[in-house]
C-alpha cells in the first residue's frame, strides 16, 4: 500500500508554547510577515484570551498549518499544477513553476496559504532555513510541506521534533501500526471543517 | 493603414492614459504586489473584480449581437458590427486585467504549456482563447465587402454558444469554491449571465448613443427604445436570481452563512449591495419599462449608465464577500504577508501582520493600472470604429447612411 503521510495534534498536549511556529520558521526559511503554523486561541478575542467567563474560564490552543487534504480544492484549481499531491500523500509546491495568480488562496478553506508580496524580507538578513530548504521568491505562493527537505530523508518535520509537549506526532497515516494511525483510531481523530469534505490528513484529538 | 483621422484629442488622452496605466504597472513589477492593497486574507482585489466584470460586458453584447443572426431578428443586425467590436475590446481589457494580477507575469506561459485541465481558470484560459477567435472572424466578416452570409450564419451560431459559456465558465471559477460560502452556488453561472446580459447590453447603448453622436455610424432611435425595452427585461430577471439566491442564504439562519450575509445586508459591502439593487436595478427598470422615456437619448443614457455601473457594484460584493471572513476566524488570526522592517530597532515592537477579519481597499497603483487597461480598451475600440464603422470613403461619400449601408 502507498504511504499516506500525516500527522495528529493532541490538543489535551498542546501548552501554546509557539514553540513549533517559530521552528517552522527557521526551519523553512519563511520571511518575515508571515507564518506557514499558527497557533490560534480557541477563545477568546486575543491571543491567548481564555474561553468563557470568569470564574467558569478555558484555555486552548488551535495549532493550524497546511492539512494536506485528500480531496485538496487547491490542488483541483492550480491552472499549472504548481501545487500537486504527492504520492505519498503530501501536497507539496513547485515554486518554480507558480504563476502567482492565488487562485489556490481563495479555494482553501483553512487560510493556511502565503503569498510573498514582497521580496522577501528576513531577520537576521541572511537566509536562517535550513539549506537544503526550497528558495520562493516574490510573487509566488508557499505553505507547510510537511518539512519536505527533512521527510525526504526519513526524518519527521521540524514542528514534530521540537515540541517540548510531545503534542504532535507524524507518520504514514495507511499504516495501521503506525502512531498516527492508532492516534486516530483509538483517541477519535477528528479533521477540521469536515463538512467541507476536503478529508484534511491533519488529525485533532482531545 | 496609419491615418491622421486617427489622432484627435480623444485618441491622445486615451494614449497618454494607457501609458501611465504602464508606466504604473511598471513600478508594481519592480515593487511586487505589496504596490497593491491586496494581502493574504482578501487575496484577490481590483483586478478579479474587474476581470469578471469585463466578461460580463463582453459576453452580453456578443449575446445580443448573435442572437440577431442565430433567431433571424432583423431589426438588432445593425447593431452587430459595434456589438463584436466591443465584444472583442471587453474581452482583450479582461485578459489584460489578469495578466497584471500575475505575481509573476513571466511565467504566464505555464498556463500553455503545463496547463492543468481540472482549473476552473485552465477552462477560462480556452473558452476565452476560442472566444476572442470567433470575435475576430466574426468581425472580419461582417466588415468585408461583400460579406459571406452564410458564413456570418456559422460563425454567430457558434459565437452564442461560446459567450455564454465564457461567463459560465467565469461564474465556475468561484461558485465551484467550497471553502467561500456565498460563492458555493449553483446558481452562479445563471447569475453571471444574467449580469452579464444587462451590462453588456446596457454598455452597448451607451456606445450606440455615443456613436450617434459623435460619429458617422448613426442607429435608428427606435431600435435603441427596443434595445431598452430588452435591458428592462435582463434587469428584472438579474434581480430575480440575486433574490433566489440571497433568500436561499438567508432562510435556514445559518450562523457562519449568516456572518457573510450581514456583511452583505449590514456590513461594508451593504452599500455596493444596496447600490446595485436601488441603483442599478429599480432606477433604471422604472425608467426603462415607460416607452416614451426610451425614445429620450438622455434618460436612455442614465438608465444605461446606472445598469453598468449596478453590475459592477454586484462584482465587487460577490467578491469580497467571501474573501473578507476566513472560515477558522479565531485569535490572532491569518499572517497577512507585509513586513516593514522598523526604522529604528525596537520601533513597532509588534508589527501588525496578523487580521481576524480581511480589509482591502486598492491603491493607487491598482487603480492607475486599471485606468491604463481601461483607457486602452476604449483606445482599441474607438480605432476599430474608425476601422470598421466609419471606413473614410463610407463616411465621406454616405454621411447619412453610414449604418444602415454596412449593416448586415
Amino acid at each position: 500500500m502507498t504511504k499516506k503521510y500525516g500527522m495528529v495534534i493532541d490538543l489535551k498536549r498542546c501548552i501554546g508554547c509557539h514553540t513549533c511556529e517559530i521552528a517552522c520558521k527557521l526551519e523553512n526559511d519563511v520571511p518575515m510577515g508571515m507564518y506557514w503554523n499558527r497557533i490560534l486561541t480557541e477563545g477568546g478575542k486575543y491571543m491567548d484570551a481564555p474561553k468563557g467567563e470568569y470564574p467558569n474560564v478555558q484555555r486552548g490552543y488551535l495549532p493550524l498549518a497546511c492539512q494536506h487534504c485528500e480531496n485538496a480544492p487547491c490542488v483541483k484549481v492550480c491552472p499549472v499544477a504548481a501545487t500537486y499531491k504527492s504520492e505519498d500523500g503530501r501536497v507539496l509546491i513547485n515554486y518554480e513553476r507558480c504563476i502567482g495568480c492565488r487562485y489556490c488562496m481563495a479555494a482553501c478553506p483553512y487560510n493556511v496559504r502565503v503569498f510573498n508580496w514582497q521580496e522577501p524580507v528576513r531577520i537576521p538578513d541572511f537566509d536562517y532555513g535550513s539549506a537544503d530548504t526550497p528558495k520562493r521568491k516574490r510573487g509566488i505562493v508557499e505553505k507547510c510541506s510537511f518539512c519536505e527537505q527533512r521527510v525526504n530523508k526519513g526524518m519527521q518535520p521540524f514542528c514534530v521534533e521540537v515540541c517540548p509537549a510531545r503534542a504532535r506526532h507524524f507518520g504514514d497515516l495507511n499504516d495501521p501500526s503506525s502512531e498516527v494511525a492508532q492516534l486516530v483510531r483509538t483517541r477519535k481523530g477528528e479533521q477540521l471543517l469536515e463538512d467541507r469534505g476536503t478529508k484534511p490528513q491533519v488529525y485533532y484529538v482531545r | 493603414m496609419f491615418n491622421k483621422r486617427y489622432v484627435n484629442p480623444w485618441t491622445v488622452i486615451l494614449a497618454i492614459l494607457s501609458l501611465v496605466g504602464l508606466g504604473a504597472w511598471v513600478y508594481q513589477l519592480a515593487n511586487g504586489l505589496i504596490a497593491t492593497g491586496m494581502r493574504n486574507v482578501v487575496s484577490w482585489g481590483l483586478y478579479i473584480t474587474l476581470f469578471m466584470f469585463f466578461v460580463g460586458l463582453s459576453a452580453g453584447g456578443l449575446i445580443v449581437s448573435s442572437s440577431a443572426t442565430v433567431f433571424n431578428i432583423k431589426q438588432f443586425k445593425p447593431v452587430a458590427k459595434p456589438a463584436v467590436l466591443l465584444s472583442s475590446t471587453c474581452i482583450i481589457v479582461a485578459t489584460l486585467l489578469i495578466f497584471v494580477d500575475l505575481g509573476r507575469p513571466d511565467r504566464f506561459l505555464n498556463l500553455v504549456f503545463h496547463p492543468q485541465f481540472n482549473s476552473p481558470l485552465i477552462w477560462d484560459v480556452i473558452v476565452i482563447g476560442i472566444y476572442l477567435v470567433t470575435s475576430l472572424v466574426y468581425l472580419y466578416s461582417m466588415t468585408r465587402e461583400e460579406p459571406n452570409l452564410k458564413n456570418i450564419k456559422v460563425l454567430s451560431a457558434i459565437a452564442l454558444p461560446v459567450a455564454i459559456l465564457v461567463h459560465s465558465v467565469t461564474a465556475w471559477i468561484f461558485g465551484l469554491q467550497i471553502a467561500r460560502p456565498t460563492w458555493h452556488s449553483a446558481l452562479m453561472a445563471p447569475l453571471f449571465v444574467a449580469s452579464a446580459l444587462d451590462s453588456g447590453l446596457a454598455l452597448l447603448l451607451l456606445v450606440l448613443i455615443g456613436l450617434n453622436q459623435f460619429t458617422s455610424f448613426k442607429v435608428d432611435k427606435k431600435l435603441i427604445s427596443t434595445l431598452g425595452g430588452l435591458l428592462a427585461v435582463f434587469i428584472a430577471v438579474d434581480v430575480y436570481f440575486v433574490f433566489s439566491e440571497i433568500l436561499t442564504a438567508l432562510y435556514p439562519g445559518e450562523e457562519q452563512l449568516m456572518g457573510y450575509l450581514t456583511l452583505m445586508l449590514s456590513g461594508s459591502l451593504a452599500p455596493f449591495f444596496w447600490g446595485e439593487i436601488i441603483l442599478g436595478a429599480v432606477v433604471p427598470f422604472l425608467i426603462l419599462v415607460v416607452p416614451k422615456n426610451r425614445l429620450k437619448s438622455s434618460l436612455m443614457l442614465l438608465a444605461s449608465g446606472l445598469v453598468v455601473v449596478g453590475v459592477l457594484f454586484k462584482r465587487i460584493w460577490l467578491l469580497f464577500s467571501s474573501l473578507l471572513l476566513p472560515l477558522i476566524g479565531l485569535a490572532p488570526g491569518v499572517t497577512l504577508g507585509a513586513y516593514q522592517m522598523p526604522e529604528t530597532f525596537g520601533q513597532a515592537a509588534t508589527p501588525g501582520i496578523w487580521a481576524t477579519v480581511g480589509s482591502y481597499a486598492p491603491t493607487w497603483v491598482e487603480l492607475a493600472i486599471v485606468v491604463g487597461v481601461c483607457a486602452f480598451g476604449a483606445l482599441i475600440f474607438t480605432v476599430g470604429t474608425y476601422f470598421f464603422l466609419t471606413p473614410v470613403q463610407t463616411a465621406e461619400a454616405l454621411p447619412k447612411q453610414g449604418g444602415a449601408v454596412s449593416a448586415t
